[in-house]
């Protein structure tokens, strides 16, 4: 395997890593790496086509791509070395990590390593959702890669579970893809994104929003059919073709735990210091690789926090 | 119409599961003139598709039946074949653990029992080297016993393997085929199918859960198959460090138990349940199963329950109303039947391929082997194995084998284009799952699913939904 050395190696190429790497090249000048697998840099924005990105730290409104070509081309300018199609697959020792490329395997070895991972939704299978295995079944993600990224059929009645920030994105999303939301299924007693969010997206898609309400079953041959809900003991059963599920994150923590970092039990992201420095010497964590879920301009604001 | 030679066929094969494939492989070594019909769109996509993927040494079967010298036979068959085709194997070994006194008491009778099915390396092990070996179980472990020849295997490259070998050396596979009605007139079966009829002078019927459906339309009414439904958790794979072995509970007259397993895609599996069900089709999880399943689990190991679930499926056995497997060979109806294959087809089927080949040999129906196999081998799957992308003597010959598109799964794009272009091209997601497995990691699609739709869309000559 080759080999390669850097002072600082950022593995994750979203907001988080990308404003990082800009913030320290401006600081020092050292030789930075960072890998991102994607064959683009800019993590989860790349794929978020409405506008919510870029408010608190950049004092602008705008879409996720072109949040991420902020962050990509800050980054590359200050002459950080971005890495694509690059995936950092295991540790090789405490300060190196194995990685694979179409240029082949590549060992890198730094003085210090930040894992920048992300997060994702946690899918069907890992909520223990029962029932058939139907086509039409997204997280949030998936459906945004597919409408906006690839522009494939998603379907034409959705329902959405959970009703946090996220779940508005997808909201969002099914309307630009031309399907119709039908419900929105909340297990609490209320939403968990803003109140005021409500009213307005009920009157605007003319969904129905179910709280209390827990899903037990997919129903379906081929393509789903139907989902199954339960509120006060009471089974309802809504007709779609399409289940979206949003939120319910789980940290990208493979790295963390390969390399054999502490855990939180909970929140199963790394744990780590006031400076993000997590049980390991020299190994950081950031981003949404920490629990709970931030917004990118949180996770941008806080990597300016870390002191190398 | 039905009698033109394109139609005809010496010997039909009704069912491409693992074990009408490896029956429909061993036949074509011996004859230019061989058919394998399914109804679904792929080999191995019923009940060979979800099981766990043991290879089973045979130490618990029933002594002296026929199910008993299969699978013994099987283990050593297809062993070797997936060392000469590529077909990952791990030799893990397996734990039975006793967790009270009258487990205990059962390990004589179950070391016994190993014995009189001549397998001869299981012994006891002490409370204390279960955990040397297995830390992560809970407390409370009283001894058990060792079967180092318990492997696990990646179960579905084990049919795509059987059938596309075969066809290389003349065999022909009709997918999507449904099998309806078998009228004989004289000496030969005129069969109707979906889109197709085929005329034949034997017919095989490995059918699976259906093989008493084809019984019943060849005429007889002595098989019956009652689906035993068993469900599993697949665990993540940083699970997968946790265990060494496939971890076995002492097993009752309800069957085998619920049990932990290392799986040769890196993740631990637990499970299957056994509930006795109606619907032949009916293949979906239940709360009580997953419920049951995460308590027994919690019982054998509560670190295990603290990893995130990957997935969870469930897969149908063809239980049925005989003690054993039901191979019947009827002379006067120039059929076979091979039914009843119940939870240990995978491991036997070599062997039934050769149980079957060899009834039709003393009936003179064939005689000498005609072509010798080539060798098939198979994309490395195992992830404990040179998967593509990391072997760099691959990528340098062709960089899209470090071009890593499924991230949980770490699938590069051109073992996605090989698959898509394979012997048997997948015709669904989770056909090209299955050959390359893709999108069956922890996302579920958060990442790739649209990429690898792309990807299925650029590269296939019929569309994939
Ligand atoms: C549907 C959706 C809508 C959203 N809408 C908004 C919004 O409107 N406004 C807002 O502020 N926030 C929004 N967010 C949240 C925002 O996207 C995240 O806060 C932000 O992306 C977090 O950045 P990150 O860098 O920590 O993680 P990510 O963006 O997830 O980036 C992690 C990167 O690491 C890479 N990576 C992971 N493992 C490896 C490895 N082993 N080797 C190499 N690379 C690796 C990944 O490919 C990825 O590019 C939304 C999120 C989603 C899912
Ligand atoms: C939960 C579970 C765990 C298991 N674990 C193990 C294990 O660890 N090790 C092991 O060795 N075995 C195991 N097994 C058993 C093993 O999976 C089966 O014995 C084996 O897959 C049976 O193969 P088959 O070819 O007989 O049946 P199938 O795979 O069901 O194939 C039968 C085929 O016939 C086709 N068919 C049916 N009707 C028609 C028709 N009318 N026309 C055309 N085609 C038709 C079907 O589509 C199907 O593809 C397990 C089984 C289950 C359910």
């Amino acid at each position: 395997m080759k080999k390669t050395k850097a002072e600082i190696l950022i593995v994750g190429g979203g907001p988080s890593g990308l404003a990082l790497a800009a913030e320290l090249k401006k600081k020092y000048s050292s030789n930075i790496i960072l890998l991102e697998r994607e064959s683009i840099a800019g993590g989860i924005p790349r794929h978020t086509f409405h506008p919510g990105y870029g408010i608190r730290d950049l004092h602008k409104f705008m879409s996720g791509p072109k949040y991420a070509n902020y962050y990509v081309n800050l980054a590359k300018k200050l002459g950080v070395e971005i890495l694509t199609s690059t995936t950092a697959f295991d540790w090789v020792g405490a300060n190196t990590l194995a990685t694979t490329s179409p240029n082949g395997l590549l060992e890198i070895s730094a003085d210090k390593i930040i894992l920048a991972t992300g997060a994702r939704e946690r899918a069907r299978n890992s909520r223990l959702i029962p029932g058939s295995r139907p086509e039409g079944l997204f997280t949030t993600g998936s459906l945004q890669q597919t409408t906006y990224l690839n522009h494939q059929y998603v379907g034409s009645k959705a329902v959405i579970i959970g009703s946090e920030h996220v779940s508005y994105s997808a909201l969002m999303t099914l309307h630009h893809a031309g399907v119709k939301t039908v419900a929105m299924v909340e297990s609490n007693h209320k939403t968990q994104s803003f109140g005021a969010l409500v009213l307005p997206t009920k009157i605007r898609y003319g969904y129905k929003f179910f709280t209390n309400s827990k899903l037990v079953r997919i129903e379906g041959k081929g393509r789903v059919s139907s989902v199954v809900i339960e509120r006060n003991q009471e089974l309802i059963s809504i007709p779609c073709d399409t289940v979206v599920f949003t939120g319910n994150w789980i940290p990208d923590n493979e790295l963390a735990r390969r390399g054999n970092l502490e855990i939180d039990l909970e929140t199963k992201s790394p744990m780590v210091n006031s400076n993000f420095e997590t049980s390991q010497k020299n190994i950081y964590a950031i981003g949404n690789l920490l629990m709970p879920i931030k917004s990118a301009d949180q996770c941008v604001l806080e990597t300016r926090k870390i002191d190398l | 119409m039905l009698n033109s030679t394109e139609n005809y066929f010496d010997f039909v094969v009704i069912g491409a599961g693992v074990v009408g494939c490896a029956i429909a492989r061993e036949i074509t070594k011996y004859s230019n003139s061989v058919a394998l019909i399914d109804r679904l769109d792929d080999v191995g996509a019923d009940t060979s598709k979800a099981n766990t993927a043991i290879l089973h040494t045979g130490f618990d079967m029933k002594p002296g039946t026929l199910e008993s010298r299969l699978v013994r036979e099987g283990y050593e068959l297809l062993y070797q074949y997936a060392k000469d085709n590529q077909i990952s194997v791990e030799e893990t070994g397996a734990i039975l653990v006793a967790w009270n006194e009258t487990e205990l008491a059962e390990l004589d009778n179950i070391l016994e029992n190993a014995k009189a099915n001549n397998y001869l390396q299981a012994r006891k092990i002490t409370s204390s080297e279960i955990y040397e070996f297995e830390p992560n179980l809970n407390p409370g472990a009283l001894g058990g016993l060792l079967i180092p020849n318990e492997y696990i295997i990646d179960p579905w490259s084990v049919s795509i393997s059987f059938a596309s070998q075969a066809i290389k050396a003349g065999l022909k596979l009709f997918l999507n085929t449904k099998v309806l009605e078998i009228n004989r007139d004289e000496n030969t079966f005129n069969i109707k199918a979906e889109n197709r009829t085929f005329a034949t002078k034997f017919i095989i019927n490995a059918a699976g859960l259906y093989s008493d459906k084809i019984d019943d339309l060849l005429g007889f009414d002595e098989l019956e198959i009652t689906p035993r439904r068993g469900e599993l958790i697949v665990f993540d794979k940083l699970a997968r460090k946790k265990f060494n072995h496939i971890i076995l509970p002492v097993p009752t007259k309800m069957g085998k138990g619920v049990l932990i397993s290392p799986t040769i895609f890196g993740n631990v599996m637990l499970g299957p349940t056994a509930v006795d069900v109606k619907d032949k089709e009916d293949k979906r999880t239940t709360q009580e199963g997953l419920e049951t399943l995460l308590n027994k689990g919690n019982l054998l190991s509560s670190s295990l329950i603290e990893e995130e679930v990957t997935s969870t499926y469930a897969g149908l056995r063809a239980a049925s109303n005989q003690s054993d497997y039901f191979i019947k060979y009827r002379k006067e109806n120039s059929s076979i039947t091979v039914g009843g294959i119940r939870s240990t087809g995978l491991t036997s089927s070599l062997a039934i391929g050769k149980y079957v080949v060899d009834l039709l040999k003393q009936s003179n129906l064939l005689t000498n082997e005609i072509n010798n196999m080539v060798n098939f081998p198979m994309p490395v799957l195992g992830e404990a194995f040179n998967r593509a992308y990391k072997d760099e003597a691959k990528i340098s010959q062709n960089p899209s084998y470090g071009e890593i598109i499924c991230h949980c799964e770490r699938v590069t794009k051109q073992e996605l284009i090989d698959a898509l272009n394979s012997t048997i091209p997948p015709q669904s997601l989770s056909g090209l799952s299955r050959r390359t497995r893709v999108c069956l990691g922890r996302c579920q699609g958060f990442y790739c699913l649209s990429e690898v739709r792309k990807l299925i869309a650029e590269n296939s000559k019929e569309v994939i939904s």
